[in-house]
């Protein structure tokens, strides 16, 4: 019971900590979940999600740690109505600061804070627009299986339970809209070239984790309930998924963890003054190809996506690939 | 468990009422009388699903070709409807327009700004193409600064004869010519033949007027339907001069009054 009220302490001062962040942010843009203006679609497929769970909240091996994260995306929108319409390149650059923090055994915090650079070259011009982008906070309750003693065995109730190497993770959290809007942005061809979404959102996650000698599963399922942002829009709601397997080479010196994977995420329509609006839902599968690299506390990631399937927003925007490189410290 | 159940119901009743609003909707209708907006209409030219740019060869029905040099119309008598069936229509002196794919923005749109439209929520607008007979007979005076904005467009043949409505000057082509001179002059010819047309377009989402607010409409015509409108105009038929005649130019008045619709709008 004392682990429970270590949590019950712990889960207050997260969410002080969280909704301290929601204040800071409030005040500056004055309510809870504002932002000055209206977005535009892609925004939350683009720089704005890059927290969302196909993009991962964590390292294989589901290891507690803190570390840095560089993901690169690279898009093609259409810039007009025809089929001919002219298209802009977008490139996005996140940089975040992610961990995962242990709790007690059972309850753990993923926390990211990422940093936007976003750039847009269109026929003759570029721009370039970057800060904090939005951040988000997740409690995970981690259910581990354990390996049932063979009939026969004397029940010795002393030792250690032997984990079967599955586990079921929970997750709930919130996104914070920490990312700055600006209002210029919007009178743009593609006005969704923006930091963060204005809004605050709920996270639902289950996960499930093996992790066997050889190979190794882990799997995640996400559900973002949008909010609405002060200029009553609101993007639509999204599921997220992704599978990664996974298996281990070890030497004395270093563990290598190749993997391969597929992801993905299917959006609701977005919603702007109570109405659904035309051509903002869509859905992309993307495969993974990557591998972790463990060296004594150090876990180095490197992964690279290609889309293999996508049909987004009235086929306007066109995910071309992204690429992710992670240095985390195991804690 | 029992307050590890607890601490979740927490985090999960924070995350869903951290979003409550307290502010006003904005799409609320009370107090907005008195209070005016901006509504800028965006006028896009296409053919069929492509852009269309000067000089650009588009193929129509028949095995028929064409490019064109020259895409004007004239847009008039501009109203809005709001959710309570109400019309507001722009101030009439003013409610006169050329659109001109030559003025268009790097993206090739036209814009209509009008000014003071009252604040409210419009769901279709209803405009004319050309000049009806009501404000031909207010005579060459009564047209104001636009008769002279027309002239300089090369929007008008004489004062009896009136404006043109559409004007595309470009070139054409078929099975047995290429390159030939295309001209569709199409307007009422003084007051004999009425070829002013109205069109009436919903918009797919609301539209908010509010002073705070500049709401765009996206209009799309479809400059293919000039000729392969309600009726196929065939060049090798005739319609490469389409001029003052009493046949052809109703055929394209119908056929243009066809080629707009309401691709989206913008509420920002």
């Amino acid at each position: 019971m004392k682990d429970f009220q270590n949590i019950k302490k712990i889960v207050i001062v997260t969410l002080f900590i969280a909704f301290g962040i929601s204040k800071v942010s409030a005040h500056e843009i004055k309510g809870s979940c504002s932002n000055h203006e209206t977005f535009s679609f892609f925004c939350d497929l683009c720089g704005c999600s890059t927290s969302s769970g196909s993009f991962g909240f964590g390292t294989l091996s589901n290891a507690n740690f803190i570390g840095v994260r560089y993901i690169y995306q690279n898009f093609e929108s259409k810039n007009g109505i025809f089929d001919d319409s002219p298209k802009s390149e977008e490139t996005f650059n996140t940089y975040q600061l992610w961990a995962q923090i242990p709790i007690t055994d059972a309850f753990y915090v993923t926390a990211n804070l990422p940093y936007q650079d976003l750039n847009r070259s269109y026929t003759n011009s570029t721009e370039n627009i970057s800060g904090l982008g939005d951040s988000s906070l997740i409690g995970w309750y981690k259910l581990a299986f354990y390996k049932k003693k063979k009939a026969g065995e004397t029940v010795d109730f002393n030792s250690e339970k032997e984990p079967s190497g599955h586990s079921i993770q929970f997750g709930l959290g919130i996104k914070l809209p920490t990312g700055t809007f600006e209002e210029r942005l919007t009178d743009n061809i593609n006005p969704g070239f923006q930091v963060g979404t204005g809004s605050v959102d709920g996270v639902f996650s289950l996960g499930y984790n093996y992790g066997g000698d050889k190979i190794g599963v882990n799997t995640l399922l996400s559900y973002y309930l949008k909010g609405e942002n002060k200029n009553e829009y609101q993007f639509g709601n999204q599921f997220s998924y992704a599978v990664n397997m996974f298996t281990a080479f070890s030497t004395e010196k270093m563990n290598i963890m190749p993997f391969v994977g597929l992801s993905g995420d299917v959006y609701d329509s977005i919603k702007q003054y109570g109405e659904t609006l035309q051509d903002t839902d869509g859905n992309i599968l993307n495969a993974s190809l990557g591998s972790e690299l463990a060296i004594e506390k150090f876990i180095f990631g490197a992964s690279y996506t290609l889309p293999v399937s996508q049909s987004l927003f009235g086929d306007n925007v066109e995910s071309k690939q992204r690429f992710s490189v992670y240095v985390n410290f195991a804690l | 468990m029992k307050t590890l159940k607890s601490t979740f119901a927490l985090l999960l009743c924070a995350t869903i009422f951290a979003c409550s609003s307290d502010d006003d909707s904005i799409s609320s209708t009370e107090g907005l009388e008195g209070q005016k907006g901006e509504l800028t209409l965006k006028f896009d030219n296409g053919v069929g699903d492509s852009d269309f740019i000067f000089g650009t060869t588009y193929n129509k029905s028949n095995g028929e070709s064409f490019q064109l040099e020259t895409l004007k119309y004239i847009i008039s008598n501009v109203r809005v409807k709001d959710t309570d069936g109400n019309t507001f229509m722009y101030p009439i002196n003013n409610n006169v327009f050329i659109v001109n794919e030559a003025d268009g923005n790097n993206a090739g749109e036209i814009y209509i700004t009008l000014d003071n439209i009252d604040a409210a929520n419009y769901t279709e607008v209803t405009f004319g193409v050309g000049i009806d007979q009501e404000r031909f007979a207010l005579g060459a005076e009564g047209q104001g600064d636009f008769l002279d904005e027309a002239s300089d467009e090369g929007m008008m043949w004489s004062w009896a004869s009136g404006y043109k409505f559409i004007r595309l000057d470009g070139t054409f082509s078929t099975a047995t010519v290429t390159d030939q001179p295309l001209s569709v002059h199409m307007g009422s010819v003084g007051t004999s033949l009425d070829n002013y047309r109205e069109v009436t377009l919903p918009f797919p989402n609301t539209v908010l007027v509010r002073e705070t607010t500049s709401p765009e409409v996206h209009i799309k015509a479809d400059i293919s339907k000039v000729f392969d409108g309600s009726t196929t105009a065939n060049f090798a038929d005739g319609y490469d001069q389409v001029h003052t005649d009493v046949n052809e130019t109703p055929i394209i008045a119908d056929n243009i009054n066809g080629m707009f619709e309401v691709h989206h709008v913008h509420n920002d």
